[in-house]
């Protein structure tokens, strides 16, 4: 199970990589139709096209090993283990949401599986990472920490200082950069001489491997690696995983005048679940009728799931002013 | 009881905690084998080492949010960030992330932080070594701003703040620094939210925030002088703050001046008048005034310096005004 | 700027002068040095030149032709082309309904510490702290509250704080001089002291009370803005004096004394004549749905009249009850300023003086008052017809009435009204 290309995995390992992008799929279809529905109150950036990412970094983690995660964050979200019936509930600003409410798409939470919060603003998630990886290092808990960003992120101040930061100081982090040459809808390569991020990790003296975003067994490979590198003290990795979102920056706005259709239909015949199918059907890993069972099962999870979060309660108004201080020094500031 | 320095009774505290706690590290530009610009952290290197004093590259944003992620992570770090002038780098993140991931996280995620350093004008520091900004934090739910004026209270606040599991700004007045106090021996915690009253008096209240508390308490010895009676309040901690021990010393003098040598908008001044208003208005036998610093940045020149700040004699003008209001 | 055209000195000797003539009229332009109007003295009638160019505005107030005015008299105004001529004379307003009852803040030469307060003496206190002039009485909330709680008039007070405001110590040091006078006496004795000094006869010299100077006011101005006017009638108390002696000798405490029947009595006769029980608001003329009845009180310190409030719906003994407490309350210095306020009619009894009619003052805003004189046993006719004649208890009762809020018939039908109250108290007593 570790990093060398083609080591044997298991059946269930690699059915376990297909089900979690099958799963990223289909929850990511249901908030696109409650989008379109008028259900969801705030902005919504789907995952779809991704999914290789997410589940091939995040299946080398445990429940106390901790992400940080992007105004992009379902699928990490749902790979680090946040049930679709919370993650769909959070959207719809339900009581019963994984942030109860107070987050909605940009902010979900669940730090008791190690999903440390996914954010609004570019940039932090590196810094934060680096930090929590601090944490472990300090107190010798083991653990990894995990920062997911996009192409954007890479011109934020964040990057350069997180990523020196945490490779001088050998941090047990990985940085993975979902570059999928947009951000927003600026083309990475108009603003920047050097659109590519895995060589800038040169500058900071950590490994810098881009892979092949779409192909779930090469990014479950590389972070195999920089996982075992991070565990085992040896410091960062910058991970850039080449990849493409085929919906719109987010839900509800235009697709269109920065990128052609040609290209959407390109990077559509490389689909990535599409792609995995096909590798597990050619190896013989699995059945045409197996992998339909699956997502059968997973699409009906994900429908109960929206059903739940639609008959899910609002959460109490008065809750609101709750836990801007912890517990120890409730009381009031002015 | 012992005769200390603000800094040295301040490092004391931290030195304790940290004895106490593991968890406890400390981030900044030159606070590891150096011991801190300020000597906020001599000796505890060779103590603890690099992991716990960790010396950090001029990256104020980046490594005040690493400071962050590790604080949601089970650590408790200190940022020691020297001037607050550099601090305004890390702002983003701090009102960001650092104020809101308790409430984020439906108080899931704690966040035991103490960011720390030096405030206020000095002679001559300038535009870029002189800052204050403390209102901001004062402004934002989720903040603890604590601004001791004695060494005793230096002490335990700090190590009050390290145990607390919400963000606090531990802004220490530059000028504050080599001042001597009496510091009591053995465990010393002060609590937030609880004034000190540094001067009793009937006549007329003056609060002072932080270097200003000395200010005041020299002006209420020259109008002693003249057989008026000043009660000097020293917040000690902005947010949360004692409106209580302020309304109790109006409901005694029905006059209240505000020192403060930060900027008038929206400054300590203004919310603690509105808060007085709002509870105390019937005490009031004059309106509550304000003395700030002058709006405009620190300048260099002695001369530019004259009427910058507050001084002893302009707050007892002030007083002398506002007992004849 | 306008300019004041006036009773010219127009002899060495002259002091009045009549306006017997206008050579121009209200609106004309007048030039400097045309012949303006003719002054006629004790000599002869003389011409009289502009002094100003100008519009000429003559006020309303301008003395008529013919009336003899003192020198210096103001006659008209030279006003620019769109300026308006200066508004009428301050001290009209100072006795207007509307102002009726407001003292000027003290005005002291000098001193910071102003006269001694006391409740507002006389009628009522004022309803909103704004002299005639209409200036702003500033007072700081500390010393608002600190004259409530002493029982001080602060609109009576002068300010020490920077912008006149009125601040504790001001209350206080009022309060202190207030009760028992110190301060008042103190400088009775002063005056008494300089004038003796300065050689000539000694005289009491007393500086006027703040209730005294208040009374002062509230009479002139009763009785020189309203219309007064005195009704008397002599009505038969015999069995009133019955019920009260009744009442006295059943015991319970404290006994209703005739100015709680009277109270009564004439709230009973106000409900059915609202007319009476109205007063002044500014333009308009307020009729109360509730009877609050002021008794005129005598105390030390002055004439007070503290209020019972909606007599209508209270029982006799709760009356008694009240003025008892009020009363004492009242001679003792503790009554509050709101007592002394909010009256729609007053009772002021002289009769422990003998004294059977007189003319009592409209306490203003109010619009009548009942003077009561003394219960005497008299010999009246019973049947003039038959010549019989009986010992009965008779009193005389003067209502005075504002002619201006109410005529004379409706107000003489409200007295005879009170007369027949006084003459069958089984009216009244059982209530409607």
């Amino acid at each position: 199970m570790t990093g060398k290309k083609g080591a044997a995995m298991g059946k269930d390992q690699m059915l376990a990589l297909y089900r979690t992008m099958l799963l990223i799929r289909r929850t990511e279809e249901q908030l696109v139709k409650l989008y379109a529905a008028g259900k969801i109150y705030g902005g919504v950036h789907t995952y779809i096209g991704e999914e290789a990412v997410a589940t091939g970094v995040c299946a080398h983690l445990g429940t106390s090993d901790t992400v940080f995660s992007t105004h992009r964050g379902h699928g990490h979200a749902l790979s680090k283990g946040i049930p679709p019936r919370e993650l769909i509930a959070e959207l719809l600003g339900r009581a019963t949401g994984c942030a109860a409410g107070r987050g909605g798409s940009m902010h979900l939470f669940k730090p008791e599986i190690g999903f440390m919060g996914s954010s609004g603003i570019v940039g932090p998630s590196i810094t934060l990472a680096a930090g929590s990886a601090y944490a472990a290092k300090l107190r010798k808990t083991g653990q990894v920490s995990v920062a997911f960003f996009g192409d954007g992120a890479t011109n934020n101040g964040a990057f350069h200082e997180g990523i020196n930061m945490a490779t001088a100081w050998g941090l047990p982090v990985l940085f993975v950069c979902e570059n999928n040459m947009y951000a927003t809808e600026i083309p990475y390569a108009a603003v920047t001489k050097n659109p590519h991020p895995a060589t800038r990790a040169s500058a900071y003296g950590l490994p810098g491997i881009a892979v092949d975003g779409n192909d779930v067994l090469a990014v479950y490979q590389a972070a195999g690696e920089a996982v075992r590198r991070a565990r085992s003290g040896e410091g960062p990795t910058l991970l850039e995983c080449r990849t493409y979102r085929t919906r719109a920056h987010s839900e509800g706005m235009r697709d269109a005048g920065y990128r052609t259709q040609e290209e959407i239909a390109e990077w559509k015949a490389r689909d990535p679940i599409k792609a995995y199918e096909g590798k597990l059907l050619a190896g013989g890993t699995a059945a045409q009728s197996e992998l339909d069972a699956i997502d059968a099962e997973v699409r009906a999870r994900a429908e109960e799931a929206a059903a739940f979060a639609l008959a899910s309660p609002m959460p109490e108004p008065a809750t609101v002013t709750e836990h801007v201080y912890s517990e120890m020094q409730e009381g009031r500031n002015a | 009881m012992r005769e200390m320095t603000f800094v040295d009774a301040a490092r004391e505290g931290l030195a304790e905690e940290m004895a106490r706690d593991p968890a406890i590290f400390v981030v900044g530009e030159g606070i590891g084998a150096r011991g801190g610009n300020f000597n906020t952290t001599l000796g505890l290197f060779d103590l603890y080492g690099p992991e716990r004093l960790r010396d950090t590259p001029i990256s104020e944003r980046g490594f005040t949010g690493i400071c962050i992620g590790a604080a949601a992570s089970g650590a408790r770090p200190v940022v020691d960030f020297m001037f607050i002038d550099f601090l305004t780098d890390a702002f983003g993140d701090m009102f960001n992330q650092m104020s809101k991931l308790q409430w984020m996280s439906g108080g899931r995620l704690k966040m035991p932080i103490v960011v720390r350093g030096c405030v206020g004008v000095a002679p001559s520091n300038a535009a870029h070594h002189s800052g204050n900004y403390y209102p901001f934090f004062m402004h934002i739910p989720g903040f603890r701003v604590v601004m001791p004026s004695t060494p005793g209270d230096a002490k335990g606040l700090l190590k009050t703040s390290i145990r607390s599991d919400d963000p606090v700004l531990f802004l220490e007045h530059k000028n504050l620094l080599a001042l001597k106090g009496p510091v009591p021996d053995g465990e010393h915690l002060v609590p937030f939210g609880k004034a000190a009253v540094a001067r009793e008096g009937k006549d007329v209240t003056v609060v002072g925030v932080a270097f200003m508390v000395k200010k005041a308490l020299e002006a209420a010895e020259t109008l002693a002088k003249d057989g008026i009676s000043v009660e000097v309040i020293d917040p000690r901690t902005l947010a949360p703050l004692d409106i209580d021990t302020i309304l109790s010393s109006v409901r005694t003098t029905g006059r209240l001046l505000v020192v403060d040598e930060d900027f008038a908008p929206c400054g300590v001044a203004s919310e603690i008048a509105m808060q007085v208003m709002e509870r105390g208005f019937d005490d009031l036998d004059a309106p509550v005034k304000r003395l700030n610093g002058l709006s405009c940045p620190a300048p260099y020149s002695p001369a530019l310096m004259t009427n910058l700040i507050p001084t002893t004699s302009t707050i007892v003008q002030a007083l002398r005004d506002l007992l004849a209001e | 700027m306008a300019f004041e055209v006036v009773m010219p000195r127009l002899g060495w000797n002259m002091e009045q002068g009549a306006v017997v003539g206008w050579r121009k009229k209200d609106g004309d332009s007048v030039t400097a040095g045309e012949i303006l109007f003719e002054v006629e003295s004790d000599k002869a009638v003389q011409e009289v030149e502009a002094l100003e160019s100008g519009l000429l505005r003559i006020p309303p107030q301008s003395p008529p032709l013919g009336t003899q005015v003192p020198v210096g008299t103001l006659l008209a105004w030279l006003v620019k082309p769109g300026e308006d001529m200066p508004s009428s004379d301050a001290a009209a307003l100072a006795v207007a309904p509307a102002a009726a009852g407001m003292a000027p803040a003290a005005k002291t030469s000098g001193s910071a510490s102003s006269l001694p307060a006391a409740p507002s003496a006389g009628a009522h206190a004022a309803e909103t702290p704004h002299p005639p002039t209409g200036k702003r009485i500033r007072i700081s909330p500390r010393a608002r509250r600190a004259a409530s709680q002493l029982g001080v008039d602060w609109t009576l007070l002068s300010g020490s704080g920077s912008s006149g405001r009125i601040l504790e110590r001001d209350v206080q040091q009022a309060a202190a001089a207030g009760t028992g006078a110190p301060a008042t006496a103190a400088r009775a004795v002063r005056a008494h002291e300089a004038v003796t000094a300065a050689g000539t006869p000694s005289l009491d010299v007393l500086p006027i009370s703040s209730v005294r100077r208040l009374t002062a006011e509230r009479m002139s101005a009763g009785a020189h803005t309203t219309a007064p006017v005195t009704l008397t009638t002599e009505a038969d108390a015999t069995d009133l004096v019955r019920l009260r002696s009744q009442l006295k000798g059943e015991g319970a405490r404290p006994a209703p004394s005739y100015n709680d029947l009277l109270t009564k009595l004439a709230a009973d006769a106000l409900v059915d004549h609202p007319e009476l029980n109205a007063r002044f608001e500014g333009d308009s003329i307020v009729q109360s749905a509730s009877v609050n009845v002021a008794i005129a009180v005598d105390t030390e310190r002055g004439l007070l009249a503290p209020v019972v409030r909606d007599v209508q719906s209270k029982s006799l003994r709760q009356v008694a009850r009240e003025t008892a407490d009020l009363i004492e309350r009242a001679r003792g210095g503790r009554i509050r300023p709101e007592e002394l306020r909010g009256g729609t009619f007053t009772i002021t009894n002289l009769g422990m003086y003998e004294i059977d009619a007189f003319t009592p003052i409209i306490n203003l805003p109010e619009c009548a008052i009942l003077g009561v004189g003394r219960i005497v046993a008299k010999q009246v006719v019973t049947d003039a017809e038959a010549g019989t004649v009986a010992i009965r208890h008779m009193v005389v009762l003067s209502l005075t009435f504002d002619h201006r809020l109410v005529d004379g018939a409706p107000a003489a039908r409200f007295l005879q009204r009170i007369k027949r109250n006084i003459e069958m108290p089984y009216l009244w007593l059982a209530g409607s």
